[in-house]
């Protein structure tokens, strides 16, 4: 008996409920007024507390949205609130599983997990919903409809990487390069540094000098080889000695917009010989291609390193941490080598639009309307403001003219990564819907806290100026080439099938350069030429011309405008 | 009543073990995840047809059967010995030890226990600072980096991180010997080691047999995860082995029908492989499976 009054009576809330929410989105302009709590515009849709889950295929730790600063500001907001959860292990088996199973969470950020994702079905299009209920998504994405539609029309993710109002260079370098040690450059009196040659000369010099420290040999040179699924650390280099940007594993002529796949090329060749070059001097560090993440970023944050190649975003932690030391001498800065003099560096990435990297709402999202709102939501100015700089007063602060500005504490804050998984900006100032990192805001500041002159200034040590002072420069980045506009920019993004002739070549080139290399580079001088023969060898049996005509194709379609 | 009683269990293995066989067609299509299974689109025999046409297929096939028949062989020999010797201690505490730690490292996961490994093979790793102690190399070695170390590796690691746990069911084994034959042999005067060897031994026969055949089945599954974690360019040619094959090949490019294909070939070796041990066992005349 009592059973059954319950029943009845969760059913009529539930009805209730449903009829509230149906009423509010039909007839939204007139109830709006009604409803309390939804402060923000267009907020006609139920504010009541929910929960829905969000997965993230790049590294993070779990947490439950409300727990941080942030999650707790927009679920004041929305309602809403988020469990996040993230990959743990190999994504592309979690995507598998996730497939198979055929159950999502509700929103995805499926990082390189997109193609399969798409594949199979699991993301909703979202342009009925963008159309019908996110102004500010319009707003952002406006000038990049035709980008973000894929083949068939549809929308299925918003990308990280649209620019709003202008585009605002990086004043540090947060892409690929040659990095050395600063007491390397120091003791030499900061010599201009250019060529590989002159880059791997001025490492030998100094390892002469001082073979060892704290009792441990220095490491002449490393990349991140060793670590799974980072090996395009050391096979991206000779694009950018031979001064292209990072396209991938091709490289896009400026003029003609032939993309060559470089494997097995002369320029490869000249890397490669090279790094045999350091190894027989014994600069090479023997464990360049079996030290696993770990073990690599212990190296770089142990200041035995020398010289390293790596992309910046890859070695974070370890500047972080190298930054937080406080020794100047043996943080590391970058720089752009090249072969040889006669070429332009491009290192810096000309202005792209990434359109493979974004989050989407997958088909088990139980309120996608919901979702598109609280996104929306996130998409205005106010909010964008509170993931990049959080709470005026707090985390930040405005001088006279407006400039927003840290202090040391909360520069420090920002930086720290304990702070900024407890404050949400580990979690919410990346894959979420958001501006693009070089945006301006609309008050003239720069949307992304590194970006600000001010802040960039700011943060500089003595060291730091020390070093600008000697080069000449304002920023770390004016040390390299201003990029030029490339509008196919960048070539990886282009989509392949899943399963395509195109997937196979990435992945046979893949495991032929992880077999060669490592003999190429240990190899004794006499034995390296025929090593190298057998590579093109083997390498001349893939369908290259297919790959290069599937690639040059998609890049002047780009150029064109269909993106 | 007894045949209405197993009904049940008879849906059960159709249900879960039958009905699943179905999923054998995708290595016939050109498998979509969303669609139906009627909706695919069918390739025949073509993703039987990479496989065996891949140079690299038979590289792997290689390696697979190598490492588990390594840890097959090793996997066996240890447990056996480990339990033999627990069997033959005095002190109940002391074997208590011995057992628990030895089983231990079965319940770190493998990202754990490889990232052990890796660290203690580094060049700056303990066991080169101890072989270089001892005066036994004059120069570190890359362990990892020597491709044909690598099967050895991955065999003393399997026994490190399995021995412990391997051993129980042979001690559980051991317990089913009827004490008395053991108090007969010593008034016969039978040495500690014949009474091992004439009374403990027989006594596990059954259920090695019975473990040797059950593991032959499984002769393609030589693991996943320390072959994935410890492998590296320079010992790919020895680390990949079947599984990692179909994660590249298939998984990760969603060629589900290829995995399909792949997962099929391995049943119907293990299957073979299963039947002639069966068969071998029945000729000697010892214990088997059917």
């Amino acid at each position: 008996m009592t059973n059954k009054k319950w029943l009845k009576t969760s059913m009529a809330i539930i009805m209730a409920s449903a009829m509230l929410i149906a009423g509010c989105s039909n007839g939204g302009e007139k109830n709006a007024g009604n409803k309390e709590g939804g402060k923000t515009e267009g907020s006609e849709v139920s504010t009541e507390p929910v929960t829905f889950t969000y997965f993230g295929f790049g590294s993070n730790k779990d947490v439950l949205a409300s727990d941080t600063t942030i999650g707790k500001v927009l679920q004041q907001q929305t309602g809403v609130d988020w469990k996040m959860e993230f990959v743990v292990g190999d994504a592309s088996t979690k995507s598998g599983v996730m497939i198979a199973g055929g159950e999502y969470p509700d929103v995805i950020s499926p990082v390189a997990e997109l193609e399969k994702l798409i594949d199979a079905g699991a993301l909703i299009p979202l342009n009925d919903l963008i159309e019908e209920h996110a102004p500010n998504i319009k707003r952002v994405y406006g000038d990049y409809m035709d980008k973000i539609k894929s083949e068939d029309g549809n929308i299925y993710i918003l990308p990280y990487t649209a620019n709003v109002n202008g585009y605002l260079t990086e004043p540090d370098v947060g892409q690929g390069a040659f990095w050395i040690q600063r007491r390397v450059l120091k003791e030499f009196g900061y010599p201009e540094v250019k060529t590989l040659d002159q880059y791997f000369e001025l490492i030998e010099k100094y390892q002469a000098k001082y073979p060892a420290m704290d009792g441990k040999n220095t490491i002449g040179f490393i990349t991140s080889a060793g670590v799974s699924g980072d090996f395009y650390s050391i096979t991206n280099v000779p694009m950018h000695l031979a001064g292209y940007p990072n396209d991938g594993n091709v490289m896009v002529d400026m003029n003609t917009h032939e993309a060559k796949v470089y494997a097995a090329s002369d320029y490869e060749k000249k890397w490669l010989t090279a790094l045999n070059d350091i190894n027989s001097k014994g600069l090479l560090d023997p464990e360049t291609f079996t030290a696993n993440k770990d073990q690599y970023l212990a190296k770089l944050t142990s200041g035995r390193v020398l010289g390293y190649f790596n992309y910046g975003w890859q070695t974070g932690d370890a500047t972080n941490n190298l930054k937080a030391a406080g020794n100047d001498d043996l943080r590391y800065v970058g720089l752009p080598i090249v072969f040889d003099e006669s070429i332009k560096d491009a290192y810096i990435d000309p202005p792209a639009f990434v359109n493979n990297r974004g989050i989407g709402i997958s088909v088990s999202a139980k309120d996608p309307v919901r979702i598109i709102k609280y996104w929306d939501n996130l998409l205005t100015e106010e909010n964008q403001k509170l993931v990049q700089w959080g709470q005026e007063g707090e985390t930040y602060s405005k001088n006279e003219e407006g400039r927003f500005v840290m202090d040391k504490q909360q520069l420090a804050n920002r930086n720290d990564n304990e702070f900024k998984r407890s404050y949400g900006w580990a979690y919410f100032d990346y894959e979420w819907p958001r501006y693009g990192s070089n945006s301006i805001l609309e008050d003239g500041n720069s949307y992304s806290v590194g970006n600000q002159p001010e802040v960039a200034a700011a943060n500089y040590t003595e060291g730091d100026l020390k070093l600008l002072e000697a080069y000449n420069v304002e920023t770390f980045s004016k040390m390299f080439a201003q990029p030029v506009e490339r509008p196919w920019y960048p070539a990886w993004s282009i989509l392949k099938e899943q399963g395509s002739p195109e997937q196979i070549f990435n992945q046979k080139s893949e495991d032929l350069q992880k077999k060669y290399y490592p003999k190429l580079v240990f190899a004794s001088k006499s034995a390296y030429e025929s090593i190298w023969n057998e590579y093109v060898k083997e390498f001349g049996k893939l369908d290259v011309a297919g790959f290069e005509a599937f690639i040059t194709n998609k890049v002047k379609e780009r150029v064109a405008g269909n993106w | 009543m007894l045949m209405l009683m197993s009904l049940p269990f008879l849906a059960w293995v159709i249900l879960f073990k039958y009905v699943p066989l179905w999923g054998w067609t995708i290595a016939f299509q050109k498998f979509k995840p969303a669609k139906g299974i009627f909706d695919q689109k069918w390739v025949g025999l073509d993703n039987f047809t990479f496989l065996f046409k891949e140079e690299a297929f038979y590289l792997v096939l290689r390696n697979t059967i190598v490492m588990s028949s390594i840890n097959l062989v090793l996997g066996f020999l240890t447990a056996i010995v480990l339990a033999l010797l627990l069997n033959e201690l005095r002190s109940v505490y002391f074997k208590r030890t011995v057992q628990t730690i030895s089983y231990l490292p079965h319940f770190i996961s493998w990202v754990v226990a490889a990232n052990i490994v890796q660290t203690a093979l580094s060049p700056e790793g303990i066991v080169n600072i101890l072989l270089l102690k001892l005066q036994l190399i004059d120069q570190p070695i890359l362990w990892l980096g020597k491709g044909e170390y690598f099967w050895g590796i991955l065999g003393v690691s399997e026994i490190w991180k399995n021995v412990g746990w391997n051993t129980i069911i042979y001690l559980a084994a051991i317990l089913t010997i009827d004490p008395a034959q053991y108090e007969a042999a010593e008034m016969d005067g039978a040495s500690r080691f014949q009474r091992i060897w004439h009374i403990t031994l027989p006594g596990m026969r059954p259920v090695i047999v019975i473990l040797l055949i059950m593991n032959l089945g499984f002769i393609l599954e030589s693991g996943f995860e320390p072959q994935y974690l410890l492998g590296n360019s320079m010992n790919v040619d020895y680390s990949e082995n079947l599984d990692i094959f179909v994660l590249k090949y298939g998984m990760q490019m969603n060629n589900y029908g290829l995995a399909t294909a792949a997962g099929m070939f391995k049943t119907v070796v293990s299957f073979i492989f299963l039947i002639a041990a069966n068969h071998i066992a029945k000729r000697l005349g010892q214990s088997r499976l059917y």
